[in-house]
């Protein structure tokens, strides 16, 4: 099989994992070497689903010996197989890399023979990039569940990044779909990834000398929609994840119903508008100080589709509002829907200099038509209606018929926009 | 009527235009490039000769008396080459000579808004290009890009390919400005360069662009096709000179 036909096929078996970052490792260029890594991260092209394209992201082989329901490569899917060698992927990933096509790899497999096969596979490819090719830029590696604890220790000494699939949300759904995986399978290796890095930066402070170990971090993945996970139950496990194993990220990927099993449920599209605001929750989490509980309770265990979670937080909490944006501190800023970290800071840097007037708002860049209803400015309200629950609720609902609809139809369909904030309820 | 001056485009004149202002103790309304220049009866027009000496002195008091970060949001509104770009600069550096570097937490006044809008601008293009350069390697192992970007960026993003393939010999060709940055032996400079320039590829070289476009193709997942979501995060503006959105010749 020549190489097109594998990049071919394992590209496409390799699309549903959804990482592409390439943040989190600032590294000079190496003598003699050849790449540099961007703290920010750099994204090279946007394919035509929208999403980015930061790494060649492919898959060593698709012959897996695991048949996960939900994953198109499973060992009972009727699918062409193909596997690289480790030399085809340090190849293909140095002549990608010096066209500037990419920032690094992205490295994952299906489990070929049995976890320790596999990951001596991978690990033998990452050691030629970095050793005999030099290779200076981003890799992210994939840790196999079940692999020995040693080969993944030692592949951590070539990445930047690893990551271990928490795959689905809850045991019962592993049990469900993928027998073979096993929670503890999964979180052992998590749990020893995270143990290393500190102990690297515990002996980084005390001596000179001492080799980087996944110095970008670690993160995971996991479906959302394949089994009966409500959102709460997710974005708890995603907290524990923070908390717990220092990990960098927690991407969620929307169930795409590649197989058909009568185990999985039965959908024509993806849910995107739940991974949407699983991430968005994730945000809240991570850079607004806010708590899972906060987010969600048992009573209601999923996110509004219309309204995004902090507006949700902050209408559940309309107690709270309007809050003067010349006093609030810096925390509760980050609360008010509409302002982001960078409106946060902007409006503590300028109230220094002079009070913030709601037009001054408008030049920092926050969003007024949320903002509006939850806050003043210098005393004054701009939001132009009662600061009740529904009342806002209605109008951050309320969407005006777009222009382009010939003026006829606009004309009939009037009658019925009036209407149109009252239906979402 | 209005006085406006008129410099020869580069940055160094720039900064003697804003010299000769205090020199004189004038104030002029514009400062535009004679390039774009268009004669009006009513105003009064000065020639400003570039002087690389006024332009030092000029440089050096943004640095001192101001801030370094006041620099360099000057030195990204003039890459911009936009047309009011000279004026913003002028604007914004009487303000600075006036408050120092406290300039950069006044984020309402509109001379300070004027510049970072344009700053923003020029630093977006400049993250997009580090990813959106396609080499293609030549004969000779020598890599060869070609850029058309909205501002001039070339000088911005090279030092970004120095450190990162700074052992191979490289080439990035700006051919909306006839310009280019060429790396060789670790150092780069930039150059013109004639917009027919058409170096000669080397044998692997479609190789891998038709790898690479068989990668880009199989990447997309077809049930989430979203091509309004591609063009926000990659405008069409830039697909000419890309790889993957180059149709097949076959």
């Amino acid at each position: 099989m020549d190489i097109q036909e594998k990049l071919k096929i394992l590209a496409d078996s390799a699309k549903y994992d959804v990482s592409c970052s390439s943040s989190g490792s600032n590294r000079k260029h190496k003598s003699g070497g050849i790449g540099s890594t961007a703290v920010s991260g750099i994204c090279h092209s946007w394919t035509d689903d929208g999403r980015c394209i930061s790494l060649l992201k492919i898959l060593y082989t698709n012959d897996c010996v695991y048949d996960c329901a939900y994953c198109v490569n499973r060992i009972t899917n009727d699918i062409p197989r193909a596997s690289f060698t480790p030399k085809e992927v340090a190849d293909l990933t140095i002549n990608f890399y010096k066209r500037n096509y990419i920032e690094g790899l992205f490295l994952s497999s299906a489990i070929t023979r049995n976890p320790d096969h596999t990951m001596e596979g991978l690990t033998e490819v990452v050691r030629i990039l970095r050793e005999d090719y030099r290779f200076n830029g981003y890799i992210h590696l994939k840790g196999i569940p079940g692999a020995d604890e040693l080969l993944i220790a030692k592949a951590g000494l070539y990445v930047d990044r690893m990551s271990v699939n928490i795959e689905l949300p809850s045991s019962e759904g592993l049990k469900l779909l993928a027998p073979q995986k096993k929670k503890e399978n999964i979180l052992k290796p998590m749990g020893l990834i995270n143990r290393k890095i500190i102990q690297t930066i515990d002996e980084k402070k005390q001596f000179k000398k001492v080799s980087s170990f996944v110095p970008a971090g670690q993160s995971t993945q996991l479906i959302v929609g394949a089994t009966a996970d409500h959102d709460y139950k997710i974005l708890q496990l995603t907290e524990g994840l923070y908390h717990k194993f220092n990990l960098k990220r927690v991407y969620y990927s929307a169930y795409v119903p590649v197989v058909q099993h009568p185990k999985l449920p039965e959908m024509i599209n993806p849910p995107t508008i739940r991974e949407h605001r699983l991430y968005q929750a994730d945000w809240l989490l991570r850079f607004y100080g806010f708590s899972a509980e906060e987010l969600l309770t048992e009573a209601q265990p999923n996110f509004d589709h219309e309204l995004d979670p902090k507006i949700t937080w902050a209408l559940r909490n309309i107690h709270l509002f309007p809050i003067e944006i010349n006093r609030a501190d810096y925390e509760m800023l980050l609360r008010i829907p509409g302002i982001g970290v960078k409106s946060a800071q902007r409006i503590i840097a300028a109230r220094k200099l002079a009070p913030i007037s709601y037009d001054g708002l408008k030049k920092i860049g926050v969003v007024l038509k949320r903002t509006k209803f939850f806050v003043t400015c210098q005393g004054k309200y701009y939001g132009g209606i009662d600061v009740k629950e529904g009342l806002i609720r209605q109008s951050l609902l309320y969407k005006p018929v777009k222009r382009s609809t010939p003026s006829w139809q606009s004309h009939q369909l009037s009658f019925f926009t009036d209407l149109m904030p009252y239906n979402h309820n | 009527m209005k006085t406006i001056y008129l410099y020869d485009g580069s940055f160094e004149g720039l900064l003697t235009a804003i010299y000769q202002s205090y020199y004189l103790k004038d104030k002029p309304d514009k400062i535009i490039t004679e390039k774009i220049f268009q004669p009006n009866l009513l105003d009064q027009t000065y020639t400003i000769e570039t002087d690389l000496e006024k332009s030092e002195k000029v440089y050096e008091s943004i640095y001192r008396k101001i801030s370094h970060k006041a620099l360099r949001n000057v030195y990204h509104v003039y890459l911009s080459e936009e047309e009011e770009a000279a004026t913003i600069i002028y604007q914004y550096l009487r303000l600075g000579w006036k408050i120092g570097a406290s300039i950069e937490s006044n984020l309402l006044d509109d001379r300070v808004m004027a510049v970072d809008k344009i700053c923003l601008k020029v630093k977006k293009e400049k993250h997009w290009m580090l990813g959106l350069v396609r080499f293609q390697q030549l004969v000779g192992d020598f890599y060869y890009a070609v850029i058309e970007p909205k501002y001039n960026i070339t000088g911005l993003i090279s030092p970004h390919f120095l450190d990162r393939m700074g052992e191979l010999n490289w080439m990035i060709h700006d051919k909306k400005r006839e310009l280019a940055s060429v790396c060789l032996d670790r150092q780069w400079v930039i150059t013109d360069l004639d917009s027919n320039f058409s170096p000669q590829l080397d044998q692997s070289e479609k190789i891998y662009q038709s790898l690479w476009k068989e990668y880009f193709a199989n990447l997309s997942i077809k049930e989430r096709h979203n091509p309004k979501l591609q063009r926000k995060n990659m405008p069409a503006y830039y697909w000419n000179n890309l790889i993957e959105k180059q149709k097949d010749e076959r």
